[in-house]
This record gives structure tokens, sequence and C-alpha cells, in this order.
């Protein structure tokens, strides 16, 4: 059991390398790439910053709240599509198009195997990005220092388990990926909000079809409280989250074992 | 012991949805439709047969891809839908179309990813990668990123990085396509060598004749989901085109010659290519008459080409009604 | 050829620009639902900060017309071309080499191509978050007055922002890649030309000197005068429009034919 959990962080690292040097062979692009992401993750804090001078608290939240949430989403986002970049805009293309048939010929589980072939690596920039806003913004004290590195993981968990979900809709859907595109970016911008703006049926269809109770609420409901409760109940949510995805991505790997998908070749 | 490729019954359907409209119709099609056969280990087979005409459905299901509607399998003595990761270890695979090396990085980079990806002992895996980098002529451009390398080039890299967890059964799909004449013999060449030494069992999809002429041993056809012709590969050319090609190169202007079964397929002031129906008329009768008819520098008796004799089988089971 | 006859032929352009862009259904349907969560989240952050103020007055709107500001000046910004990128790709390809020797035809053929894209996408965009907001806060009060104000500052905002992009895809000749330049215009564009916020809104020490740089052109101002249109908005728009459009029109000519005289040197 051990052995095979060292042989599988074996494996992730050596993806994480040769991803690292795909991306390192186009350099500039690589680091224009994170440029970018910082700068349009910037745009946002800029934003806040002005409301907040205006409005010096919405409903209980302040400036640093805001800047937290943003700094744990976008770190999440930025480690979950680092690692695991076919869990992006990748998988419902490669579902729809046969691309699976290459994982399925090795000895490796498919999804987890599938999931670590790419990294997004614009994602670095927001990762990077969302480590530098909470340190040097809001300026932790150790305990929530080491609370946002955790909740930056979990996060990083229903990242995954999100792009597993949108993806896997190629397998009922066809040629899903506008669809899982959209559905993904919708829970993105719902997450970068404050999370008290929404109540009554909004708030649980944030809890439900659009998890952005998962990638967000919780995690910073954990940071202000700073009670393990709180963390308890953001890692259960984000585990909730993956077992969906992986169920949905199971389930409608037999429809796509059993060829009953559209498009099959020769 | 034999514990090569069994084949029992296979049979795969597929329920095709088709929308017209708002309304649903669904198709049943038959893509296999009771495949049997008994491929040893060591031997190489071509496995051919027209788009459609089941290959990769089959080939999918021997590689643990597809679960069939009903049939059973029995590769390296595993059920290949059931055992997919064991067996995953014993069976490699090389498509022409779609490339397992990482595009923007040397083929070198693609190896050690597989090294950890089949769980390979470090020091076994250096063992066989030289071997390989040294059988495939691979040395000079290992830290060439891929896409600056010629298509032969990466085709040999390709199918090297399909070896590197020592298969005990190959498939390859298409291998040639896109090569030019020299890469393409030396990529069948290599792919002979490693089933001859090695042992490897090699399936190959091809619709290139001179890849099953030099590579395969024996030839399977498919068409409409069964199998029309299993037999070795002479045997199928000589079988199916009951035929011989006859090359004659004259001194002097040779007198006509008509003798029945034969045809004038090329005909220039000393030279004859006659194509030769063996059921007509033995070759020797043939060979005694061309001497006959004037003084031959040079004769020469060739069986058709395979494409010829492909062509024919194809268009022959298109005749035959499946049972 | 004559002015009829050029004229005519930008307006042929323009309308073919216009017609393809119906054509792109699906990505009309993806902004439309992009617009209606934009909206939605603004909807409640701004009734949020309502519900807290002393007045229904906020940076002199109320919240229906902050709503309506944010419909205008999200139907601007989705609605931009991509200018920046055809103007690199131009460059990358040679074919603005050719084009180069005629520079005003060039930038004239690229301008007319822009306006009609960006129209028909400001007009759906406007269509389809007028109905959203219309169901989340209701009408403001427009004067037929108001609506030839907005309508005088709309063209130069389209303007300016196709003379910046054009810039951005001129760099194209000195750098390896414009995209990342083409980012920070664009969030540049949001964050200072007040896509969210009217610059009544903004910290009072940097309204000045927002209200004067081109940014605040292309967005706030045409989103103010739609929503609390004034006559002393107007002539102040017009004004800084005016510079604006004539300061990037002399960089665009100045880095034209810098660019041209380097295509000459290197032999394109």
């Amino acid at each position: 059991m051990l052995k095979s959990l060292v042989d599988y962080l074996q494996l992730g690292a050596a993806y994480l390398r040769i991803n690292i040097n795909a991306q390192l062979e186009y350099r500039a692009a690589f680091y224009s790439q994170i440029a970018a992401m910082f700068i349009n993750d910037g745009a946002w804090v800029v934003f806040w910053l002005f409301f907040f001078t205006r409005f010096p608290v919405l409903h209980g939240w302040s400036l640093k709240d805001v800047m937290s949430l943003w700094a744990v989403t976008t770190a999440g986002y930025g480690i979950a599509y680092g690692l695991m970049g076919n869990a992006h805009r990748r998988l419902a293309p490669a579902i729809a198009q046969g691309e699976l048939d290459l994982w399925l010929l090795h000895p490796r589980a498919v999804l987890p195997h599938l999931l670590l072939g790419s990294s997004i690596p614009s994602a670095w920039g927001d990762a990077a990005f969302g480590y530098v806003v909470y340190f040097g913004f809001v300026t932790p004290d150790a305990r929530h220092a080491l609370m946002f590195v955790v909740l930056s993981f979990v996060v990083a968990v229903v990242f995954v388990g999100l792009g597993i979900t949108t993806g896997s809709l190629s397998f009922y859907l066809g040629n899903a990926s506008t669809l899982s595109d959209q559905w993904r970016d919708i829970s993105i911008t719902f997450a970068t909000y404050p999370p008290t703006l929404f109540e009554g049926k909004v708030k649980l269809l944030l809890f439900t079809a659009i998890p952005a109770g998962f990638i967000s609420y919780l995690p910073v409901e954990s940071l202000r409280s700073m009670s393990i409760t709180d963390l308890l109940v953001a890692i259960a949510g984000a585990l909730g989250v993956l077992a969906f995805g992986i169920v949905m991505f199971y389930y409608g790997l037999r429809r796509y074992e059993s060829g009953n998908l559209i498009s099959m070749n020769g | 012991m034999n514990r090569g490729v069994e084949i029992r019954e296979l049979r795969k359907n597929f329920a095709l949805t088709r929308w017209t409209g708002f309304s649903r119709s669904v198709f049943k099609v038959v893509a296999v439709n009771g495949i049997s056969m008994d491929v040893p280990e060591g031997q190489a087979v071509a496995f051919i047969g027209p788009n459609g005409a089941g290959k990769s459905t089959t080939i999918k299901m021997l590689t643990g891809i597809l679960h069939p509607t009903s049939g059973n399998v029995s590769v390296l003595g595993f059920t290949p839908w059931r055992d997919r990761r064991k067996l995953a270890h014993s069976i490699g695979a090389v498509f022409g179309q779609r490339s397992q090396l990482w595009y923007h990085l040397p083929p070198g980079d693609t190896f050690e990813l597989l090294s950890r990806i089949y769980s390979l002992e470090r020091s076994e895996f250096i063992r066989t990668r030289d071997v390989l980098i040294e059988r495939f002529n691979l040395g000079s451009f290992m830290a060439t990123p891929v896409r600056k390398l010629s298509l032969g080039q990466r085709m040999r890299a390709e199918v090297a990085a399909s070896l590197l967890h020592r298969p005990r059964v190959l498939f390859l799909d298409e291998p040639t396509i896109g090569l030019d004449v020299i890469a393409r013999q030396e990529l069948r060449s290599l792919i002979c060598e490693w089933n001859r030494n090695d042992g490897t069992t090699i399936f190959l999809t091809s619709h290139d004749a001179g890849d099953i002429e030099h590579v395969a041993q024996r030839v399977v056809v498919i068409n409409h989901g069964q199998v029309v012709v299993d037999d070795n590969v002479v045997a199928v050319r000589r079988k199916y085109l009951g035929a011989k090609i006859l090359r004659v190169q004259f001194h002097e202007l040779p007198r006509t010659m008509l003798l029945a079964g034969v045809t004038m397929l090329r005909e220039s002031a000393f030279e004859w290519t006659l194509k030769v129906d063996t059921a007509v008329t033995p070759v020797r009768v043939v060979t005694a008459a061309v001497l006959d008819a004037g003084s031959v520098a040079d004769i020469a008796v060739e069986d058709p080409p395979l494409e010829e004799v492909i062509a024919r089988i194809y268009s022959e089971s298109r005749k035959e009604v499946p049972t | 050829m004559t002015t009829m006859e050029s004229a005519a032929r930008y307006f042929w352009i323009a309308r073919t620009a216009a017609r393809s862009n119906l054509a792109y259904a699906g990505e009309v349907i993806y902004r439309c639902s992009f617009l209606a969560i934009i909206l939605y989240i603004f909807m409640r952050l701004w009734t949020v900060v309502y519900a807290g103020a002393e007045e229904d007055r906020v940076g002199g709107l109320t919240l229906p017309q902050m709503l309506w500001y944010l419909v205008i000046t999200e139907a601007i910004y989705l609605s931009a071309p991509r200018v920046a990128s055809e103007v690199d790709e131009d460059v990358r390809t040679g074919r603005l080499a050719v084009h180069l020797i005629r520079p005003l035809s060039y930038a004239g053929g690229h301008l007319s191509r822009a306006m009609g894209d960006r129209v028909v996408r400001f007009a759906i965009n406007l269509a389809v978050g007028a109905v959203i907001a219309l169901v989340l806060v209701g009408p403001i009060p427009l004067r037929w007055s108001g609506i030839v104000m907005f309508l005088a500052v709309l063209p130069a905002a389209f303007l300016l922002d196709f003379l910046g992009m054009f810039l951005i895809g001129l760099c194209a000749f000195w750098l390896e890649s414009t995209s990342g330049l083409a980012i920070i215009y664009t969030r540049t564009v949001m964050m200072f030309g007040g896509m969210f916020l009217p610059l009544s809104i903004y910290p009072a020490a940097l309204q000045p000197i927002l209200r004067v740089l081109p940014f605040a052109s292309m967005l706030s101002a045409p989103g103010t005068m739609f929503v609390n249109p004034s006559l002393t908005l107007l002539k102040e728009s017009i004004v800084i429009q005016g510079v604006a459009v004539a300061i990037f029109a002399g960089m665009v000519g100045i880095v034209q034919s810098i660019a041209l005289r380097r295509l000459f040197a290197n032999g394109g």
C-alpha cells in the first residue's frame, strides 16, 4: 500500500519535471504567461482596493477578507491546474477525440495518470499570485500562514474535482468543451465574490451545481474563524466534490469502454 | 507453453444514437462478427482490411480498451478488459498518427517518464534503453527536441519507446505512414529484427504491402467483422493471385508470341513484361515459349505485388455474403 | 478612387464584418450568460452597499442607475474586436509590409472592419444587458437629449480604443509577443477607465487624474452619459476625447513611419 503510494508520488514528480521542462523550452512565453496572470489577477485586487476605500465594510467583510478570498482561490487554482493541467480545458476534448485510448494502454489507473499529463503554464502565475497577495498584503501570523497553506491545497482539490466533473460531460454529451469551460468559469466567478452577498436559493445553488461554496466560502470561513471544525468541514466538502467528479468520470469511462460513444475510428 | 493470443468467437456490437431534429434513433452496428484465431508467441501477424472492417475494434479489444459484446480473448494468459493494467506491463503500442513522445522535448525525456510509468527498475531500464539506442541508431538525436526530428527519426524513437518495458506483444498501427523509402525500410528491418531475435509477438496494421511482406509471417484479412483470409504471406500471395509476372529482356527484336493465359502488361522494343495466369498455362511453358521468341538477355519470374493481391481479396470478399 | 468610392468600400467592409459576427451564435450565448452573472453579482453588491448608505444616491447615482452604468460599460468592454492580435499577425506574416505603402488605407481598412464588428457586438450586448437590468432593477429615467449626448460620445470612445489596440499590434515590430502588452492594456482600461465603478466612486485624490486619461473616455464617459447625462460632462468629454484621439492618432502615425523605415532598412 505504502509502496504504491510512493510509486505514484514518484510518477507525479516525474510528470511535474517533464511538464516544467516542456514549458521552459519556451521560456519567454512561459514567463510572460505568468506575468499576464499576475496582471489579470492584480486588476481585481486594484478594483477591491478602490471599492473598499470608498465602502470600508461589506456585510462584515473588510478588504483583508476579500484579499484572503482571492489569495486562497487563486493559489488553489494555480496548484490544481499547475500540477494536473489535464483537469482543465483539455479533458473534455480529449475524451471526445478518443485520446483516452493512449492512457488506457498504460499500466496505471486512468484518471490520476491522465490528469498529470499536462500542466497549465499560466496556473503557476495564479499560484504565485495567491501566495504573494496573502503573505505580502494580508501579512498573517504563523497560525494563519499555516492554515492558508493547508487551505490552498484543499481548494486545489475542489478545483481538480470541478475540472473532472465538467470534463466528464464529454462522456455523456459528445464534445462538451464549451459547456465544460463555461461551467468552470461561472463557478470561479462566483467564488471570487464575498459569500455574504448571496442568500437563500442562490446560496443553495452555490453549494451544489455551482460549487463556489466549496471553492472559496468554506475555506475562507476556516481562515477567518481559525476553527478546526470549519477546516474539517471545508476538507469534507472538497473531498465530496472530488468524489463526485471521480464517480462521474468512471461511470462515463464504462460507457467509453463499451464503445457507446459516437466517434469510433475504423 | 504457448500463451500468445487466443481469440474465440469475438463479437462486438455498437449501439449508435442518431439525432434527427428532436427524434432519436438507435442503430445497431455489428463491427466484429465472430473472430476466432490463435497467434503463438513470437509470430508477426499482419492485420489488414478496408476501413470500417473491424480491425481497430478488434485491436482495441485485444489491448483492453474496449469490452466485447461476447466471446473470449486471452492475451498472454490475461483477459484484456478485465486485467488491463496487469496486461499493460507486457504489451506495447505504436500509433502512426498519434505520438507518445513529448513534442517539445528530446526523446530521452519521454524515455525517462516511461520508465516511471512502467515502474521499471533503474539499472534494468538503463540497460534496455542503451540497447535500443544502439540498435535503433538514436544516439545522434537523443538530445534533440522531437519537433526538430525527421519523421523517420521520430518513428524510430517512437518504436524504441514502445519497447522500453520489453513488452511480449507489440501492436503497430500504420507505423510507416508518411515515411520515405529508406526510412521505411530501416523501420521495417528494425521491427523484423526485434521480432526474430527477441521473440516479440507483432500485430501489424498497415495499408502498405511492403510492410506486410517484410515484417509479417502471417496475414489475416478482416472484412465485415470477420476473418476472410488467414494464411502465411507467401501462400496468400500465391493463392490469391494465380498469376506470375515475367520480365524479359531480349538481345534482338523478338518474334510475336501468342499464348493462352498470357497478357502483355508492358512492351517496349527489347523488353516484355508479361502476366501469366498459371491456372491456364504453367510458367515453364511460357518460359519455353519466351526463350523461343528470341535471344533472351535476361529473364525474371516474380510474384505479383501484394497491393494487387490485397485489392483482389477485398473485392472478392465483398462479393461473399457474410453468414 | 474617388472619396465616394472609398467610403463605399469601407462601408462594405464594415457591413461584411458585422454579418459574420451574427453567425457566431454560440459565442453570443456564452457572452449572454456571462453578462447575466456579472450583472446579477453586482446587483447584489450594490444592494448591500446602498442598504448601508444614508441616502438613495451613492456617487451621485441611484442603485438602478449604478447597474445600468455597468450594462453600458460591460457592453462596450465586451464588444472589443481583436485588432491588436490581427495587426500583430499582419506584422509577423509580412502582410503589413505590402499595406504600409499606403498607411492610411491599411489603418482605414482595419478601422472599418473593427467598427463593423464592434457596433454589432455592442448592440447585442446592450440588448441582452438591458433585458437583464430591467428584470433586476427595472428601468431608469431616460431623456431623448440624454440619449443623443450618449451617442455623441460613443464613436470617439470606440475610436480611441481602436487606436490603442492598433498601437499595441504595431509593437509586434519590436516585441516577441504583444499578447502581454494587450493584457496590460485591457486591464488598465478596465481598472482606470471605470468599468465597474463610475469615476465618482474612485478615491477623491485620483479622480482628477483619471478623468483626463484616455481610458475614462472609453468607458466611464459613455456610461455616465447614459445614466446621468449633463451638458458639462458632454463638453468635458468632447474636449478630452478630441485631445486623446489627436494624440493617439499622432502616435500611430509616428510608430507607423518608424516601422516603415525599419521595414525598408531590414528589407521586410
